[in-house]
């Protein structure tokens, strides 16, 4: 569930009013990072942590460079993302003149009984660690935005910074914060798609493939809750899935030896149509893309 | 006002100053030495008449995609789409040109100039109408339809219109009649520059000196203000719109019929995105989008040359170099903007 770490920490950011255009990127090269000290160290959790690491650094300068000099953020993002694909693939690069890092998966994790059970046991309860963990930290961070004031804060934050701002809330330090939590479950994302399923790295964007673009879309498609980006995560995951089975069973072979290519575009036709049909409610954070000054 | 274009040039000069000591720090860290690396640079991209000509032959591309977003972006209309507006552009560029191949150049070649505009108008039409009927955002369409516009063109290319002699994913060349004509022998150097020069101008004209231009300007400026004065702000997006659309269409005609001649899968490294940072370095001025353009493709050519020299630099490098250059330019503009505004 790598669309959905991304998603949790976009629904975040954006709740505050920052838009992070950037998580193609941030999960590129955490992706890398955790490859690389997965494989040296040996250890999935340095791994994990060093791809947080990596994404809190991205997340820091999104933060620093929206929130503090207040340059448009969907330019940031985007330059973040070049940035940010470039040091990986180089690094990548640099890494592969010696040796050629590669790590075993993280084995799935079989709940019993519940697994066994027909048809959704082995989708819901055969898998790895972090998509039970992915759960967990949405609902988890379901809870903290809707029912703490900590979450009451940062919706105030996204929606009326100036009010919020008279009710002595440090409306720039909550953006901040959030803007490095995306980043950090973008990192996480980013790891467990390395560590959860593909066990290498790939240079050119080919490895993250559009989830972190994607991650976007489920956000819009959530509405800004971290309760339905786990609905929406999946939906665009079973796009991807589908789009690999198909090609895999060549029922489409009639279009062509090509159509595979085609069968691609699937997760994306999936979001357009959805953006078209539940366009009503896609109302964003009032404030969202709009850096706040202290008057 | 003769103090603030001043502080512009410094910002300028201060960003790419700061950036370059920090990508020569980067260099310096992975051992690479950092003043034959810029050196390398710069011979790269302008030491001789043929990479002088690459230069501006990817300027090309870059300035129209830069054209496509800065204009839209005038009006508060964000075009995140122009990659795949490109790509569509292309994909109708080499339908049009390989089916009009027996007719004269004169006839040819404003066929196709116009079918890749038509094509990315079309692939904006979509999330255009979305923003206008159903006033969704249009980043996230836009954005999504760039990679439809991807694997329908990778569809393509690997077989309906694939050259069945090639062992590469690309379409077989097409007719020289559609060519756009060279200008200087023995290189790439060809009309599509000039054109995308005088497209620049012609944005300028168009933004700075007509109604049309002051209409789309306010709509970008306060929407609402604009409303109450009068202006159509929905026109206004619908005309920004179709510029839009259309010059990413031009932008990748240019890299089919002016460059290559034919249609490659993933002949574009990304021009559509890289349009957006040179249309920022820019200012979102047209004539500033041509200097960046230039200055931009100069790194790539000149990147790519580095990467080929004794030196050996991973071309990654430039690309972070370049994302570098950008971001340090508009933090420092940013600053000193904040500054002056702070003094009055």
């Amino acid at each position: 569930m790598p669309i959905l770490f991304a998603s949790i920490g976009e629904v975040f950011a954006e709740r505050s009013g920052v838009l992070n255009m950037g998580i193609e990127g941030v999960m590129g090269l955490s992706a890398f990072v955790s490859l690389w000290v997965t494989f040296t160290t040996g250890s999935y959790l340095y791994g994990l942590g060093a791809a947080m690491v990596a994404g809190a650094a991205l997340g820091v300068l999104h933060a620093f460079v929206t929130v503090k000099v207040g340059i448009n953020q969907l330019i940031a993002g985007l330059l973040i993302y070049t940035l940010s694909g470039g040091i990986a693939d180089f690094a990548y690069r640099k890494v592969t003149a010696t040796s050629f890092p590669i790590v075993r998966p993280l084995p799935s994790v079989h709940i019993p009984i519940l697994s066994d059970l027909p048809a959704v046991g082995p989708i819901l309860f055969s898998q790895n660690i972090l998509v039970y963990a992915s759960f967990a930290v949405a609902i988890v961070l379901g809870l903290v935005l809707y029912r703490t004031t900590w979450g009451l804060n940062i919706r105030a934050v996204g929606e009326n910074p100036e009010a919020a701002d008279a009710a002595g809330i440090n409306v720039n330090l909550v953006r901040n914060l959030c803007v490095i939590l995306g980043a950090v479950l973008a990192g996480v994302a980013g790891a467990s798609l390395v560590i959860g399923y593909l066990g290498l790295y790939n240079a050119g964007d080919t490895l993250v493939a559009g989830r972190g673009w994607i991650a976007i879309v489920v956000v819009i498609f959530a509405r800004w809750s971290p309760y339905k980006a786990i609905a929406g995560s999946w939906l665009f995951g079973l796009g991807y899935s589908m789009a690999a089975t198909f090609i895999g069973s060549g029922v489409f072979s009639s279009l062509g030896p090509s159509a595979g290519y085609f069968l691609l575009a699937i997760p994306y036709i999936f979001a357009l149509v959805f953006m078209l049909v539940f366009h009503r409610g896609t109302k964003s954070p009032s404030s969202l893309t709009v850096p706040y000054k202290r008057k | 006002m003769m103090q603030v274009s001043l502080r512009k040039y410094l910002s300028y000069l201060l960003g790419i100053a700061a950036s370059l000591a920090l990508f020569s720090a980067i260099l310096l860290a992975f051992g690479y030495d950092p003043i034959t690396s810029l050196e390398g640079l710069v011979s790269g991209s302008f030491g001789s008449t043929f990479l002088a000509s690459e230069t501006f032959v990817l300027m090309t591309p870059f300035l129209l995609a830069a054209l496509a977003f800065l204009v839209a972006f005038r009006a508060r209309f964000y075009n995140v789409g122009v990659e795949g507006q490109l790509y569509i552009g292309a994909l109708f560029a080499y339908l049009v040109g390989s089916q009009v191949g027996t007719l004269p150049s004169v006839a040819a070649i404003p066929l196709v100039v116009l079918a890749s505009a038509a094509g990315g108008i079309l692939w904006l039409a979509l999330p255009l109408l979305m923003r206008i009927k159903l006033q969704v955002n249009e980043i996230f369409p836009t954005l999504v339809m760039n990679f439809i516009a991807l694997d329908v063109v990778n569809w393509l290319t690997a077989g309906p219109i694939k050259d069945p002699n090639s062992g590469n994913l690309q379409t077989p060349i097409l007719p020289r009649s559609t060519w756009l004509p060279i200008l200087i022998q023995g290189t790439r150097f060809n009309v599509g520059i000039i054109f995308a020069i005088v497209m620049a101008i012609g944005v300028f004209f168009v933004l700075y000196k007509t109604v049309l231009g002051y209409e789309i300007r306010a709509s970008g400026a306060n929407p609402r203000a604009a409303q109450s004065g009068g202006v159509d702000v929905s026109r206004s997006i619908i005309a920004v719109g179709l510029m839009s659309g259309g010059l990413a269409g031009l932008a990748g005609m240019v890299v089919v019929t002016g460059a290559e001649h034919l249609l490659a899968q993933n002949f574009s490294p990304g021009y559509g995105y890289q349009g957006i940072a040179v249309a920022a370095l820019g200012t979102f001025h047209p004539l500033g989008a041509l200097i960046a353009s230039v200055l931009y493709s100069a790194l790539s050519i000149g990147g790519e040359s580095l990467q080929r020299s004794a030196a050996a630099i991973p071309i990654e490098l430039t690309y972070v170099l370049q994302a570098t250059i950008v971001l340090s330019v508009l933090i420092v503009q940013k600053w000193l903007g904040d500054r002056t505004r702070r003094r009055r």
